[in-house]
């Protein structure tokens, strides 16, 4: 009879957690799961919105790799990532080294502050705000320019600057994130390794280079992995700062992806794209964690 | 206690310079976006460094809200932000507290089904969730983006590691009083973990008042346009996109930005150490 009523009571129990959980298993059943089928599919069909898609077996797919238009964005997608992957793990730890320095505190808890604050904007903000500091005649860098006696340039009118441009913005907004991170784990370090360093007679740069350094390494693969994980992702920065003049050498795949699918309508082509990257990033993924033997 | 060496001080003095102009990186575009943001229309195409307006005006403004109706926007945002805020903060705590269950029949399962979402970002399913969406009719509605990652394995993972510090022997006790998971949840677990609740809260409202592509895929609408949107026709360059509403003076759109960020600096300034927690530990889960 107990045994029982102790097998209801846990039913009910079960029945209430599960209930618990429906909102989220039904959200990632119908966006996300069904989604992830219904794209693969999408991707061997010639979709239509009204009336029946019919199936074209690999024909999207063959499309995707012989467009020019799929590589040229494929190889913008590569340069800027690769730029933004190596300069966001970089720079960040040396100025957290930096930061780490300074002993006056209100000082630093500014230097903070200031330093996080771009990550917290959108891209339509910071994207916004940069068009403007490089535009020709009332940016900031060109009024600067005149200063110096020389001649004000359409920064984001020029091929030439464009990558560097957005790799160098995307560094602005994304510096103060990576280097709170560093910053955590400089505060992590044990410090009688400092104190030992200090006894064998070790200044602040050997200190640096010797212990604090080394005991970075493990944040810095954490940021690579994150890094490299969101390197296809890149969208919003590029949809807000390009212009048609420098779109050969700025638009990137989940741009071509939004354009192809989105505005020509071209679903099963940019639904193929798609399947090719989530691959893409699978292994490379995969292959980083090897590479730098993360292992969660 | 250590004297100082030549070297040293050198050292420290040449690390305060470069700190210095990192700051002013920092902070001299959002003083220059400000001061002309407070310009009369004529004086917000002067052509000198501006950070402090000559004549302090805010015409700027006025024309943002009054002539192009930017309330619209920023009131849409707010409703967006806010509701989905609130219920995704609901759901993913409940599930949290689900995948902290120990004898749950199941459990593995739910877990790996709660895991993978993580490793597909939204923009790789853009096409099929945009299809999905219309499916269902929501598109061009504002609901459609308070649905869109109204659950993420993120925050779902970042409450329950909060969930994991409240003692067990507290929920056992509130059982062997007859207490149901539910109350649990919400006597018990809730509010010890009210760090983390306000972590996960003032991290997705930040994502959701700036929450940019689902907008663009799924508004068409100007009366329905949120934040962001409304934002980019406002500010980005007229004359090489020809998208831009071409008639507004530069201190309406430093303006359109102002109004932006300001919730965030807020926001930012009041929980700030919040937000260095959530960071740190939202890295070490990925």
């Amino acid at each position: 009879m107990r045994k029982q009523m102790n097998f209801v009571r846990k039913l009910k129990q079960t029945k209430m957690l599960y209930l618990m959980i429906l909102p989220s298993l039904l959200y990632f059943s119908i966006f996300i799961y069904f989604s992830i089928v219904n794209g693969t599919i999408i991707s061997f069909q010639n979709f239509r919105f009204v009336g029946k898609s019919e199936f074209v077996g690999l024909k999207n797919y063959l499309e995707v790799f012989s467009t020019p238009g799929f590589w040229r964005v494929f190889k913008n997608t590569v340069i800027l990532s690769s730029g933004n992957i190596i300069l966001t793990a970089l720079v960040p730890m040396a100025l957290a080294l930096f930061i780490n320095e300074i002993s006056f505190s209100l000082w630093k808890r500014f230097l903070q502050t200031v330093v996080y604050l771009p990550y917290l904007f959108s891209w339509v903000v910071v994207g916004g705000i940069w068009i403007f500091l490089l535009s020709p005649d009332v940016g900031f860098i060109n009024v600067f320019r005149t200063l110096l006696g020389m001649n004000p340039i359409y920064f984001l009118a020029k091929e030439a600057y464009a990558r560097s441009i957005l790799i160098g913005v995307n560094l602005w907004k994304q510096a103060g994130f990576v280097c709170i991170l560093y910053l955590a784990s400089i505060a992590g370090i044990n410090p009688e390794l400092y104190e030992a360093a200090m006894i064998d007679g070790a200044g602040g740069f050997k200190k640096t280079l010797y212990i604090t350094i080394p005991q970075l390494l493990d944040t810095l693969k954490i940021v690579l992995l994150l890094n490299v994980m969101g390197a296809f992702k890149l969208f919003d920065q590029v949809y807000v700062m390009r212009n048609e003049v420098i779109a050969q050498k700025v638009d990137v795949l989940m741009y071509y992806v939004y354009i192809k699918g989105l505005e020509e309508f071209k679903m099963g082509y940019a639904a193929a794209i798609s399947v090719v990257i989530f691959i893409s990033t699978l292994i490379l993924t995969l292959i980083i964690k090897r590479v730098i033997k993360y292992s969660v | 206690m250590v004297s100082i060496t030549t070297g040293g001080k050198i050292y420290i003095i040449i690390t305060n310079i470069f700190l210095f102009l990192v700051a002013l990186i920092m902070i001299l575009p959002l003083i220059n976006v400000a001061a002309v943001s407070f310009t009369t229309d004529i004086e917000s195409y002067e052509n000198v460094i501006k950070l402090f307006p000559r004549e302090p005006s805010i015409v700027g403004y006025k024309v943002l809200f009054e002539r192009i109706a930017f309330f619209i926007p920023l009131t849409n945002n707010a409703i967006v932000a806010v509701v989905g805020t609130f219920f995704h903060v609901l759901f993913c705590c409940m599930a949290g507290y689900v995948l902290l269950s120990e004898k749950l029949p199941g459990k593995t399962l739910l877990f790996v089904l709660v895991l993978i979402p993580m490793m597909i970002p939204f923009q790789f399913i853009m096409i099929p969730f945009y299809v999905t969406m219309k499916k269902l009719g929501l598109i061009d509605t504002l609901s459609s983006l308070i649905i869109t990652d109204i659950v993420t394995t993120f925050s779902i993972l970042l409450i329950r590691n909060y969930f994991q510090q409240v003692p067990r022997s507290l929920a056992e006790a509130a059982r062997m009083d007859g207490a149901s998971d539910f109350t649990i949840f919400f006597r018990v677990y809730l509010p010890l973990a009210v760090p983390g609740l306000v972590t996960i809260t003032i991290f997705e409202f930040v994502l959701r008042w700036n929450q940019f592509l689902p907008a663009v895929l799924f508004i068409n609408s100007p009366e329905k346009y949120t934040l962001q949107i409304a934002l980019r026709s406002l500010i980005v360059s007229q004359e090489l996109t020809g998208t831009a509403q071409s008639n507004v003076a530069n201190n309406t759109r430093m303006a359109g930005i102002i109004v932006s960020i300001i919730p965030l600096i807020i926001i930012y300034l009041l929980f700030q150490k919040y937000f260095k927690k959530g960071i740190v530990l939202g890295a070490v889960k990925e």
